[in-house]
Order: C-alpha cells, then sequence, then structure tokens
C-alpha cells in the first residue's frame, strides 16, 4: 500500500497531461422463496447479495498505475468462492512501457497469456469468478520487431489482492516472427518457446516441490491455408484425488494441438485436433479439480462450438484433462477434434436469394484415451492415438438469412451426445436435438422486436425443454424483454419448472443498467469452456455498470 | 478498507482536471500475423476511427457486423473513416475468427485481442461494444447492440468528419 501511495505522489508532483480512466460494475441479488424454488437453509441468512469491482487507471507518460477494488458485502452472489468476501483491493500493478526501446515492465498484478494458453494464461471473468492474476513482475522485452520475450515471476491471486495460493509461478515465453526476420515474402511463418515452473513445496520427502510444463508450437500461413502446430509436456506430479496429495503416485503430463484452416471470400473452413493427457496445472497441488475455478496456472477450453441460446447451454462439454481412477470409469484425458465450415451462398441465387444466405457447419467430437487401466494400482498406460468411450458429440447447422430490409432470422439445428456418466461423474447419457429460431424485425427507424423460440428433444437428463425470449428494443435506450424457459418434459414433476424472467435495460453512452426478475435455471454457466456451477434461484437482480 | 478508500479519493481528485481517455498502446495480432500497435490510434489524422468488439459467439455481435457489411461500401462513400473489428475471442474459438470473416465476406480490418487486454484496459465489460476514437480521443461508446444502433453509430462518424 505505501508503494502505491508513493507512486501516486510521483504522478501528483509531475502534474498535467496525466489521465484517468476507469470502471464500474455492480450485479446485485436479492434471492426469495416462491413456489418452486427456495434457497438453501444455509444460503437463506443472507437473501440480499452484491459483487461489485471498481477499476481505475491513472497514466502518465510512459508510467500506467492502476487498482480495482472489490466488494462482496455483505455476501458474494451464490455460489462464488468463499474466499471472494468482505471488502478490498482486488489488484493494483504499476506499469512502464516504451515501444520504442521494446520495454514493458509491471510491477503488481498482472494477465498474461503465453501462446494459445496451454501452459499459461491469468485472466479474470467475473462472471465466472475467475481472476487468477499474478502478483510479482513481468518483463516483456522486444529487442527487435521480430522477436519477443517475457519473463514473469509471483504468487498467483486466490480471493483479494493480498490472498495468494500457495505455490509460485515462474515464466519464460519468446516469440518469433521468423519470416519478419527472414524478410520472406506471400509467407508468413513463426515459432513459440515457452517454459513455466510451478514451485509448491510440501512436507513430503518424495515429493520435489516443483513442477515444470514446455511449450514448442509453430504457425505457417500462405494465401488462404494456415496451420499451426503445438506441442506441450508437463513433468511428473503427485495425484491429487478429492483435495488430497498422493505424493507416492506421481504421473507426467502433455498436450498435442493442430489446426489446419482455409478461407476465402464467402467459405471458411478450420479443423482442429488435440490430444490431452493429465495435462490441468494448478499453482496450488489440493485445488486440482476445485469447483471454484481457483489456481488455473493454464487454460484448457474445449474444442467445441460455444452458444448464445439457452437451450445450447444446457449440455456443456468441458474439456477433460484431469487424471482420475475409478473402476469403470478411468480418465487420463482426452481426444478428438472439430470441423467448421462458413458459406455464403451469394445474393440473387437460388439458395443466396435478394442478400445472400450464410450456412455455418460444425461438427465435434470428444473421445476417452485409450489405454491400459488398473484402478487399484493406480496405474495406467495410454496408446498415442488411441479412442476409448465417447463423451460427447455434436453436430450443429446454422443458417443466417436476410428476407427484406426489415426482418432477418436465424435458424439453427443442433444434435448431441452427452456421456453424462464420464463428463459429470453420475450416471446416464443424453441425446439431444434442439431447434432454434430467431427473428429480429425492424421497425420505423430506431425500434425493432426480438424474438426467440427454442425447442429441446432429449431422451435423458432433463428430458424436453421448451423456451421462448421477446425483446422489445426503443431507439435503441431501452429494452424490455421475457424469458421462458421450461423444462415441461422433466420425469420429476417437481421439476417441471417454468424458469421465467422480465425486466428491462436502460443504456446511455458509456452506461448501463438492467432489472429484471424471475428464476434462475441451477447448472452450469459456462464462459469460454469453462463453467461455474449456480443452484438455482428466484429474485431480483439488478445490474449497474459506467465506463469513464 | 479506510486506506483504500483514501486511495480511491485520490484518484477521484486526480479525476477531475485530466483529458479524456485514450486508446491503450497494446500489440494485437491481424489475421495475416503481424503486430498492430492500437497506440497509432491516438493518432488518426482527422479521421473518425470504429472500433467494434466482438466475437464469433457473440449472436448480436454477429447481426452487428453483418448489418454493418451490408452498407460498409455504400458508408464508405458518403464519409471518411476507419473500420475495425477487434476479436475477443480466447483460444477456445480464436480459430473461427478467419474463417468467419471470410465465409461471410467481411471487408473490415480484423484484430484478435486473445487475452482480453485491450477491452481490460478500456474497461468495456460486455460485447459488442463499439467505440469511435479521433485523434487521441474516445468521442463515442456504445454497449450492446440492437437493430438500427448501426445508424446512430454511422450518424456519429458523419458528425465527426
Amino acid at each position: 500500500m505505501k508503494k502505491l501511495f508513493v507512486f501516486l505522489l510521483i504522478f501528483i508532483a509531475a502534474g498535467a497531461k496525466a489521465q484517468l480512466s476507469g470502471g464500474f460494475e455492480s450485479n446485485s441479488s436479492y434471492y426469495v422463496d416462491d413456489s418452486k424454488i427456495k434457497l438453501e437453509q444455509i444460503e437463506a441468512q443472507n437473501r440480499l447479495r452484491s459483487n461489485s469491482y471498481l477499476r481505475l487507471d491513472y497514466k502518465y507518460k510512459h508510467f500506467t498505475t492502476g487498482i480495482q477494488l472489490e466488494s462482496y458485502v455483505p455476501k458474494a452472489l451464490l455460489n462464488y468462492s468463499p474466499n471472494l468476501k468482505e471488502a478490498g483491493l482486488g489488484s493494483y500493478y504499476v506499469n512502464y512501457k516504451n515501444d520504442s526501446i521494446g520495454l514493458d515492465i509491471t510491477a503488481g498484478h498482472f494477465y498474461e497469456q503465453f501462446g494459445s494458453g496451454l501452459v499459461l494464461r491469468t485472466w479474470e471473468d467475473r462472471q465466472l469468478g475467475i481472476a487468477n492474476s499474478i502478483a510479482g513482475g513481468r518483463v516483456k522485452y522486444a529487442p527487435f520487431k521480430s522477436v519477443q520475450i517475457t519473463a514473469l515471476y509471483g504468487k498467483q491471486r486466490n480471493g483479494l489482492g493480498f490472498d495468494f495460493t500457495a505455490g509460485s509461478v515462474f515464466g519464460l515465453n519468446t516469440e518469433f516472427e521468423l519470416s519478419t526476420l527472414f524478410k520472406a515474402r506471400k509467407i508468413s511463418y513463426g515459432l513459440g518457446l515457452s517454459y513455466v515452473n510451478r514451485n509448491e513445496k510440501t512436507d513430503f520427502n518424495a515429493l520435489p516441490p516443483s513442477t515444470f510444463l514446455t511449450s514448442i508450437r509453430g504457425n505457417v500461413k500462405k494465401g488462404g491455408f494456415t496451420a499451426d502446430a503445438e506441442y506441450a509436456f508437463k513433468s511428473k506430479d503427485a495425484l491429487v484425488e478429492f483435495g488430497n496429495v498422493r505424493p507416492e503416485l506421481q504421473f507426467d503430463g502433455s498436450a498435442y494441438l493442430l489446426n489446419i484452416g482455409y478461407s476465402r471470400k464467402g467459405l471458411g473452413i478450420n479443423t482442429s485436433f488435440r490430444r490431452l493427457e493429465n495435462f490441468a496445472a494448478y499453482s496450488q497441488r489440493n485445488l486440482s479439480g476445485n469447483v471454484f475455478n481457483e489456481g488455473f496456472v493454464n487454460y484448457i477450453p474445449s474444442l467445441t462450438k460455444q452458444y448464445d441460446y439457452s437451450l445450447g447451454n444446457i449440455y456443456v462439454y468441458p474439456a477433460q484433462s484431469n487424471l482420475s481412477f475409478e473402476p469403470d470409469r478411468n480418465k487420463a484425458g482426452e481426444i478428438g477434434g472439430q470441423l467448421d465450415v462458413i458459406y455464403q451462398f451469394k445474393k440473387n441465387t437460388p439458395l443466396g436469394g435478394k442478400y445472400g444466405t450464410n450456412v455455418s457447419i460444425n461438427f465435434a467430437q470428444w473421445h476417452g484415451l485409450k489405454g491400459i487401466y488398473d484402478a487399484a494400482q493406480r496405474k495406467y498406460e495410454a496408446d498415442l492415438l488411441g479412442f476409448s468411450e465417447k463423451y460427447y458429440r455434436e453436430l450443429s447447422l446454422e443458417v443466417r438469412k436476410k428476407w427484406n430490409p426489415k426482418l432477418a432470422s436465424v435458424f439453427t439445428y443442433l444434435n448431441q451426445y452427452y456421456n453424462t456418466r464420464f463428463v459429470e461423474e453420475a450416471v446416464g447419457e443424453v441425446n439431444a436435438n434442439t431447434v432454434i429460431v430467431e427473428n429480429t424485425l425492424k421497425v420505423g427507424k430506431a425500434n425493432s422486436i426480438r424474438w426467440e423460440l427454442q425447442h429441446q428433444w432429449a431422451d435423458g437428463g432433463f428430458k424436453n425443454w421448451a423456451a421462448s425470449q421477446l425483446e422489445f428494443n426503443l431507439k435503441s435506450n431501452w429494452s424490455f424483454f421475457a424469458i421462458d424457459l421450461y423444462n415441461y418434459g422433466n420425469d420429476n414433476a417437481n421439476k417441471k419448472i417454468h424458469y421465467y424472467n422480465i425486466g428491462l435495460a436502460y443504456k446511455q453512452g458509456a452506461a448501463r443498467v438492467q432489472a429484471n426478475y424471475g428464476r434462475q435455471r441451477g447448472g452450469l454457466i459456462c464462459v469460454g469452456g469453462v463453467c461455474r456451477f449456480v443452484p438455482e434461484s428466484a429474485g431480483l437482480n439488478l445490474g449497474v455498470n459506467l465506463v469513464f | 478498507m479506510k486506506k483504500s478508500a483514501t486511495v480511491v479519493m485520490l484518484f477521484l481528485c486526480l479525476g477531475l482536471s485530466v483529458p479524456a481517455q485514450q486508446i491503450p498502446a497494446i500489440k494485437l495480432a491481424d489475421l495475416e500475423g503481424n503486430v498492430f500497435n492500437t497506440g497509432q490510434f491516438n493518432d488518426t489524422k482527422g479521421r473518425p476511427v470504429v472500433l467494434a468488439f466482438w466475437a464469433t459467439w457473440c449472436i448480436p455481435c454477429i447481426n452487428e457486423l453483418s448489418i454493418i457489411n451490408d452498407k460498409y461500401e455504400s458508408w464508405k462513400k458518403e464519409a471518411d473513416f476507419e473500420f475495425y473489428a477487434i476479436s475477443e475471442d480466447d483460444s477456445r474459438t480464436i480459430k473461427r475468427v478467419q474463417p468467419m470473416v471470410n465465409g461471410k465476406n467481411w471487408d473490415f480490418n480484423v484484430l484478435l485481442d486473445k487475452n482480453q487486454d485491450l477491452k481490460r484496459e478500456l474497461n468495456l465489460l460486455n460485447i459488442p461494444y463499439t467505440l469511435i476514437v479521433k485523434d487521441g480521443k474516445i468521442i463515442y461508446r456504445h454497449a450492446g447492440y440492437v437493430t438500427g444502433d448501426e445508424e446512430v453509430l454511422f450518424k456519429a462518424v458523419k458528425d465527426n468528419q
């Protein structure tokens, strides 16, 4: 804190030409019990809950300093980590950046990603309760335009700004834009190398404190073709079972990633292949597999399409990177891939019509790793290219069509297979078909109506759902909406619930206020393949945000 | 808490007399793999520059960019401006950006903000989000997108020629 004051005082002394910017966000809920949905007794003591964030950045010449204040008073919203409590400094930093000498130095909290994030990513996602910035020091140096070197060291945030996980993290990353270096024309290629070391001392003599992750990756691009490949390795670390570190059982891990794409005007194709084996990394061992997403060092997104529609998010596949032993349910990772094709039918053709038609197709399929598993002995040997149980499969088709200057539609069809037994480590499996139609009608010059109709047929899990959303937008400032998700097919009569919501939002420039009343479906809220579990709830929600 | 409150007060006092926010200088990649420094948005030579933040999975963002793309040619004839679509896709979906941009025939400049550094430093909470920058100043902001917002955006572009 004292250091922060000193920096601030320097800036005050420096005076003019400085600039302040910031943002404020607050989300509050008042939870109620209604005929179908009730808060759990232990949660019912705090019906009013609020998460608020105030970020302030102050820039003067090459220096920027900033803080983020966070408040979880009287209590954080339902099912955020218990480490997010009370109010105080969430993060703070001082940065010096001078592009003319290629230098960027940060002391305090920082966010960083090496390559695709397979070996290191720190980021903030308030909806998921993720804020795993590293507090310490980071230096980025670009000796030439085509080379970038990053070195960092620190402790990872877990809770507020002075709460850290037990381990420390050291990272070194280099990116080489080789084609720039060799002055290549019409082709571009590059290389990246990363090293990350997590150091956490334990009382176990058999367990070395350090575990490292390395990554080597390359990319090439010529004309419409792109390709990139990455191999990453994790050194031996103890198996963690239900939060218990097992120093006598140590396993290493690996990741292979390959992407190939082709695109030209009107056509885009991308394919991805990935194999993960025991590749989760945490800055504190016993956080392995924790439900609040705390202590992540690396980022392992599920490589499937991400949906904005509510019924597209009932069965969401999270990447399976952990190692776990259980008779008939051994898991060491995942293997699979996805394919995307996007095509535009031209204007004034039979399928294109007057305005053109856009079609997107996605296919994704993921399996467990085939191999020999011995759950009793905690031993396994996985094949490099072997597919065992199917964890997830999806096929989706999206068609966008503009009918006339006023009316546009989006049709989505989604076919899913979801292996609940392996993905959630529960029972059963689900085959689901979902159809979604969205229409937007422009009324007058600045008003519009948006209407969504969704239906899901499923043979397991929650069974059938129907959903609809109606939205009126007035003069681009006001929005009024009503949503209903109805789980009419649920086998349990008490769970045939209408999850309705009505609300309004007002926005003006950089300010936005939203209020809604209704029910929240329980389940996973997922952003970018990382999910947070929320229990179902009912109540009034108020959100405010402002940027300045 | 007392200390934090004092810090906030200090910041706010400092803020009273300072100029409007600039665009932070952050190195992003374009679709060709070249490095693009966003600091150059602070010297736009008198022209308005539109920054539209989007992602491949964000339906209103795609609606917005599709409509703007339909009107882009005629807008370009009416006004002198630049347009950048800044993708907030992270490594889960970033490989979809180029196929989508080409597959949908978009003519904009596209930049990749793969760990949301620019979005974070601009304090943008949700996408879609549009800004207009002119000579180092953010002169227009708009959160969200509903049909018709593109007309308001283009009017702001024309008013700032």
